[in-house]
């Protein structure tokens, strides 16, 4: 008897999802889904536009399931060989996924949906491929600028021009960004004579929030991988460049001054995140920023202003970075026309921008509508439109030991940050740490190819 | 040897009750110890077939700064944090063994954190090791200063990272402080009266009769100590992500980085097989060492 129940609760039947009665002959796709609470909200709103139009006709109903940690679920699930027909993942997992096989090449399916070059800007296309092959579409990009405070900038209009600096206008270079910081910082002595940032006028690792920090070398006119050559550029005088300037910061303000005064901040969704309570002037943010200052602090909502953040070299302008959430079809399953449906379904102008909207982020598409722009949460929301379009637009490190790489150059920010660690020595190390892990992957994919 | 029918059966019988277990142990551990040997000797990502490769993953160990630096982390929190969490728990043990009025009160709130699920007492603890607005900062910087000190930057500095970690993890030690309890509460009363008729006062009644009679106990606590210290994962996964600048980039995170985060799994599985080596090791040196200071009674 005790076999008889391992047996059936192994190898026995599974229970499928309560379909509406009209749907129950209908092929289900399975959905995962990394997004929880209002942003997974948003997009069950999506699916349920497909369900009820597309799904419908065709006889296609998508069941979403929002988790955490659904890199790991996915990649299990993948391996085990019953992977979900649709997985909402990152980007820099379509190199690292792509590059194992773990990922169906959607180009045939996109092309017959008449998704092709010139749909997405570029800097999106381009990210959703590797190796020559299109392994996902976008679900939401986003694209990073300057978030200033207005208000401060008039209440402390003084300081600002004693520096020989406008009020009325974001910083345009990053000399003028240290400048307007240096202006705008305030301190406060403790009661045992120790002085502390009570205002940073920038910080470059805001509390709770240090993904982009590392993509830096942009603003500097470099990257830190060359997808051509497959090498790392950590050495390059671009990157040192960028990594003595956030040097610079605990040299100016102290030792312990960057990392004290992100623990003494609140965590990123709460009122007390520094930008919201007004204790940094100016971050470096997405445009989803707007969405949270309206919710956590609605007074605030005409204070801010977005601009494209400022670069070190002369002549280059409009510098972003554009992470992206993905859509992809794990290896293996069972139902690809049908999930790449759903796929093409969220990449319709109308839904995208629906979606975009509820998220508050810049669309990925090449056409946007004078609706979305119009009547956008983030009335800045030109801004990262142009900024995404900009050729200076760049898309993650395409490079299949990225989440290596990533955990290093965190490693090393934090270090310089600290001041624990000299950049250009640092660097210097992680250059050939991270170009042997890269050369050790791609002799292990030739031996791979060999057998 | 001749088994007879009855004999077989009840062999069989036996066994039959003995199956879940048996099963759940192939199944869920033995087959993966030998799936994680075969890894470990393997160019394995989980999503593609292993690939033999002999001795290799572990060639590249040898030369991997992470790895040294992962290891040399956790055998410094391991350093810190065993014998101080011995020590303490011990301490508190003997405390809560004095009979006091509402003693059982104050064993209860011993082991009340024990009790407080880890990203619970992490959340906590991040708070009050806050540089700033922390409440054990709050105390210190009036003393402090006094000598014009400034205050620890606890879980924000690479120096103090791994001292707040060990600090924190006697925080928990109730369930520590438990089996010491037992283990005083098993030693003879006759022995602290002979103790006592031949003059020894209380520091020479703990060095001679206490310490003695619960080695035993104090063993068991440090092999429990070194298997528990050296898999250290989920306070610094949560609390400092392995910050700042790796400073507490523990061995078992290194490990399920490598396996979850870069997919190298056969690289995690030679980790593993090393982890379990260096186990072996020092549990192995603390049952050597244990000739010279454990006692037991029955021998």
């Amino acid at each position: 008897m005790v076999f008889g129940v391992v047996y059936v609760l192994i190898f026995g039947p599974r229970s499928e999802p309560a379909l509406p009665p009209d749907r129950r002959s209908d092929l289900v796709i399975h959905y995962w889904e990394k997004w929880l609470g209002p942003e997974a909200e948003a997009m069950q709103v999506i699916v349920d536009d497909f369900n009820n139009s597309v799904g419908r006709e065709k006889h296609i109903y998508v069941e979403m399931m929002s988790m955490s940690d659904i890199d790991q679920k996915t990649l299990v699930a993948t391996a085990g060989g019953v992977p979900p027909d649709v997985a909402g993942l990152w980007d820099p997992m379509v190199v690292q996924l792509g590059s194992l096989g773990a990922l169906e090449p959607l180009e045939d399916l996109a092309k017959a949906h008449g998704i092709t070059d010139g749909f997405y800007k570029p800097v999106f296309w381009n990210a959703c491929h590797f190796n020559g092959h299109l392994y996902s579409l976008v679900s939401t990009p986003a694209a990073v600028a300057l978030f200033y405070n207005q208000r401060i900038f008039h209440e402390d209009a003084a300081k600002l021009r004693a520096a020989g600096l406008d009020p009325n206008r974001p910083p345009q270079t990053i000399d003028e960004l240290d400048r307007y910081s240096d202006a705008l910082t305030e301190f406060v002595t403790d009661a045992q004579g120790q002085r502390h940032v009570s205002r940073a006028g920038y910080m470059p690792m805001p509390p709770d929030y240090d993904w982009y920090v590392t993509s830096i070398p942009l603003w500097f006119g470099d990257n830190e991988w060359d997808s051509v050559t497959h090498r790392f550029t950590l050495t390059d005088p671009a990157v040192l460049q960028a990594f003595r300037w956030l040097e610079s910061f605990p040299r100016k303000l102290g030792e312990d001054a960057v990392s004290e005064f992100s623990t003494s901040q609140g965590s990123f969704n709460s009122p007390q995140n520094a930008f919201v309570a007004g204790t940094l002037v100016m971050e470096m943010q997405g445009p989803w920023m707007a969405n949270y200052i309206h919710h956590l602090r609605p007074s605030m909502d005409h204070d801010w202003a977005a601009a494209p953040f400022p670069s070190a070299v002369p002549g280059l302008t409009d510098v972003t970075y554009c992470p992206f959430d993905t859509l992809m079809i794990p290896r293996g399953c069972p139902h690809i026309p049908e999930a790449f449906e759903f796929i093409a379904f969220v990449n319709r102008q109308d839904e995208m921008e629906k979606l975009c909207m509820m998220h508050c982020k810049n669309s990925p598409l090449t056409n946007v509508s004078e609706y979305f722009l119009d009547h956008h949460p983030n009335p800045y929301i030109r801004v990262f439109e142009e900024l995404s379009a900009s050729p200076n637009a760049h898309m993650t490190m395409q490079c299949p030991v990225a989440q290596e790489a990533g955990g290093d150059l965190t490693a090393i920010v934090q270090g310089v940050l600290a001041m624990e660690i000299d950049p250009k020595i640092a660097l210097e190390q992680a250059q050939v740490s991270l170009q042997a892990k890269y050369d050790e992957f791609e002799k292990n994919l030739k031996r791979r190819m060999r057998q | 040897m001749t088994f007879t029918r009855g004999e077989i059966r009840n062999l069989f019988k036996g066994l039959a009750f003995l199956s879940p277990w048996l099963i759940g142990f192939s199944v869920f551990m033995l087959l993966p110890i030998v799936l994680s040997l075969y890894y470990s000797l393997s160019d394995y990502n989980l999503l593609q077939k292993p690939v033999f490769i002999g001795t290799e993953n572990y060639r590249a160990l040898a030369s991997d700064g992470i790895f040294w630096h992962s290891l040399r982390v956790t055998l410094l929190y391991a350093a810190v944090s065993v014998p101080l969490g011995l020590f303490m728990s011990l301490g508190v043990a003997l405390l809560l063994n004095v009979k006091l009025f509402a003693q059982p009160i104050f064993r209860t709130i011993i082991f009340l954190p024990s009790l407080v699920p880890t990203i619970a007492a992490a959340i906590l603890w991040r708070w009050m090791f806050n540089q700033r607005l922390g409440i054990i900062n709050g105390v210190l910087a009036p003393v402090l200063g006094w000598f014009h000190l400034p205050t620890p930057p606890w879980l924000d500095s690479s120096n103090w990272v791994v001292p707040s970690l060990a600090l924190m993890s006697v925080w928990s030690a109730g369930n520590t402080v438990v089996i010491y309890l037992a283990g005083l509460q098993d030693v003879p009363r006759d022995l602290y009266e002979a103790a006592e008729l031949d003059g020894a006062g209380p520091i020479r009644r703990l060095w001679n009769v206490t310490l003695p009679m619960i080695s035993p106990v104090i063993f068991f606590n440090l092999i429990m100590a070194i298997i528990g210290i050296l898999q250290v994962f989920d306070t610094p996964f949560m609390m400092t992500k392995g910050g700042p600048n790796r400073a507490s980039y523990f061995y078992t995170y290194y490990l399920y980085d490598s396996a979850f985060t870069y997919l190298k799994m056969g690289y995690a599985s030679a980790m593993a097989w090393i982890q379990l080596l260096l186990v072996l090791a020092l549990t192995g040196i603390a049952f050597w060492s244990s000739k010279r200071w454990v006692y037991y009674q029955g021998k």
